[in-house]
């Protein structure tokens, strides 16, 4: 592990923002609260994601696959099977970790290369949602009502609100440090030449096939763990919104906007876009349906003409101006 | 004692015969070099031996044992290490980056970055650590191909024309670190097309021809044999 990481994990500035964040619930009114909450989900996947698809640079539509077993897995055995929520959620884990690994396997054996990745990847989401929709244990199309959440922590309840953006945020903070972890470690380095050459990786010593499955594996489980206590938050598990190919679109987005492959870069897409679409939709969404979507859309292509690589490399070069003058 | 044979090697892509029942072998500590015309094979062999490429007929084996299968990064634990003909950039990464993967293969990560910034030194590259490698001069990326090897602490290496589009003064410094690695026991296997850089470097040398081996021997019976000529230096001879 390089010194960089130690040296974030004993940083100031990051209990400091943390700190800062963690007294969000007694500023926010409950609406903004819910968004930044909402924000703090994408911020947890996006990061989940940005190992794979940033770092590795495998573009996998897989995600919801994962999201979606770590909310609806995880929420149809509490409520079919009566499993506490914490073993569903391992269980849900422990699946997506597997699936993951399978799916990399696959892509190894079969040097399925980028765009035949991408069709494979969004073609295990779509049948995860098949299969959801279609089996009644998984909620079926109509979906699953949860418990109410009294704030039970060993039932896996938060109290909503503020309890529950603590846990969110919590999430996040992991996902963001698993990212800076990687990228200070081995496989940090290793995932970066996959990403750019897998047969120059190969050949400086680098065992593609295990660090690309070690890189899923690792993924999906952040992933489904986020999915578990997304589902809890929401309170009904939505097989629409929550395995639906739909929000693994929104993770490339806010990642991709945000700066692929940086520890945090794709937390900085989602801060920025999950707030801005959810104004626009409260402000514009009754005015004129669809034109938030359209505004939306302006902002993010505006923003990778301008900066392709994302905007944290555009933030960090201001920085260094800044600091320089 | 032989450390790298390549018995009877034969490697077919569809119809064609890019290598034909090649074999030859090297002893340890040795530099041979292996020359031919341009599609002789020489990349192929490379690609064999380095596991990249599975033959079609024949057995390859190091240190005494067969290779054949086993895939490139497994030959770099076991110090087979290969350079690229075409310089194999990552576009992300800077040299010190890349060095530091290839230096990971031995050593934990504290010492692998160490050890990649003294391997950069050692070829030459001091000072140009945090440059991409896409931005180097083309004498600096080959130099930094031979850093990526240093780094992996093989016992032997192929360099796949490692000088090819150097000028003769450019070739000085890679060739100082070909001769101090040989010095220190790595056994060598270059592929060349810089002619007097590899009868002054290589101990004997392979000629191919068509995915043949024409002729071996140590240099001064290279230049002299008929079939060679013929084949490779023709009008090089006459110029």
């Amino acid at each position: 592990m390089k010194q960089e990481f130690y040296d974030t994990l004993s940083s100031p500035i990051l209990w400091g923002v943390l700190l800062l964040a963690a007294l969000l619930p007694f500023a926010l009114s409950s609406y903004y609260l819910h968004i930044v909450t909402l924000a703090l989900v994408y911020v947890a996947l996006a990061s989940s994601w940005n190992i794979v698809g940033g770092m590795a640079g495998q573009v996998s539509l897989a995600h919801s696959l994962f999201i979606g077993i770590g909310a609806m897995l995880s929420s149809a055995l509490l409520l079919k099977l009566g499993i506490n929520m914490w073993l569903g959620l391992v269980i849900s884990a422990v699946i997506s970790g597997v699936l993951g690994a399978m799916i990399a396997w696959i892509d190894f054996r079969f040097q399925l290369g980028h765009l035949s990745f991408v069709l494979i990847t969004l073609a295990f989401a779509e049948m995860g949602a098949i299969v959801v929709e279609g089996w009644e244990f998984l909620g079926g199309a109509s979906g699953m009502l949860l418990p109410k959440d009294t704030g039970d922590f060993l039932a896996f309840q938060f109290g909503g609100g503020s309890g529950s953006f603590w846990v969110m945020l919590t999430l996040a903070a992991v996902c963001v440090l698993v990212n800076v972890a990687i990228l200070n470690a081995p496989l940090g380095f290793y995932l970066r030449t996959i990403r750019d050459n897998e047969k120059a990786a190969q050949a400086i010593g680098v065992n593609v096939l295990r660090y690309k499955i070690t890189a899923m594996v690792i993924s999906a489980v952040l992933a489904s763990v986020v999915g578990t206590a997304y589902v809890r938050y929401l309170t009904f598990a939505d097989p629409y919104l929550l395995i639906s190919p739909v929000i693994t679109i929104e993770i490339v987005l806010f990642a991709t906007v945000g700066g692929l492959g940086r520890a945090y870069g794709p937390a900085l897409g989602a801060l920025l876009l999950v707030p801005l679409g959810e104004v626009l939709r409260g402000k514009l969404g009754s005015a004129l349906p669809g034109l938030h979507y359209f505004i939306y859309g302006v902002v993010v292509i505006a923003v990778i003409l301008a900066t392709p690589r994302g905007l944290l490399p555009l933030f960090e070069r201001q920085w260094e101006r800044w600091r320089r003058s | 004692m032989t450390f790298l044979t390549v018995d009877n090697v034969t490697k077919r892509f569809g119809g064609l015969v890019a290598l034909n029942a090649i074999g030859f072998s090297v002893a340890q500590g040795e530099i041979v070099g292996i020359i031919g015309p341009n599609g002789a094979g020489k990349t192929t062999l490379f690609g064999v031996i380095s596991g990249f490429i599975t033959p079609s007929e024949g057995e390859v084996s190091y240190d005494g044992h067969s290779i054949l299968g086993i895939s490139p990064d497994r030959l770099v634990w076991r110090g087979l290490m290969r350079s690229f003909q075409i310089v194999q950039s990552f576009a992300d990464m800077t040299a010190l980056d890349v060095v530091t993967t290839a230096a990971l293969t031995r050593r934990p990560m504290r010492e692998a970055i160490d050890y990649a910034a003294a391997a950069l030194l050692r070829v030459g590259l001091g000072g140009k650590e945090l440059k991409m490698p896409l931005t180097l001069s083309l004498q600096d990326k080959k130099l930094l191909e031979l850093a990526k090897c240093i780094a992996t602490d093989p016992r032997c290496i192929l360099l796949d024309e490692v000088m090819a589009g150097l000028t003769m003064s450019e070739t000085a410094a890679p060739i100082a670190v070909i001769q101090e690695l040989n010095r220190q026991g790595v056994t060598i296997v270059m592929v060349e097309h810089v002619m007097p850089v590899i009868m002054r470097l290589a101990t004997r040398i392979v000629v191919i021809n068509f995915g043949e081996k024409i002729a071996e021997g140590t240099p001064e019976e290279i230049l002299k044999d008929q079939r060679v000529i013929d084949a490779y230096f023709g009008d090089h001879i006459d110029a």
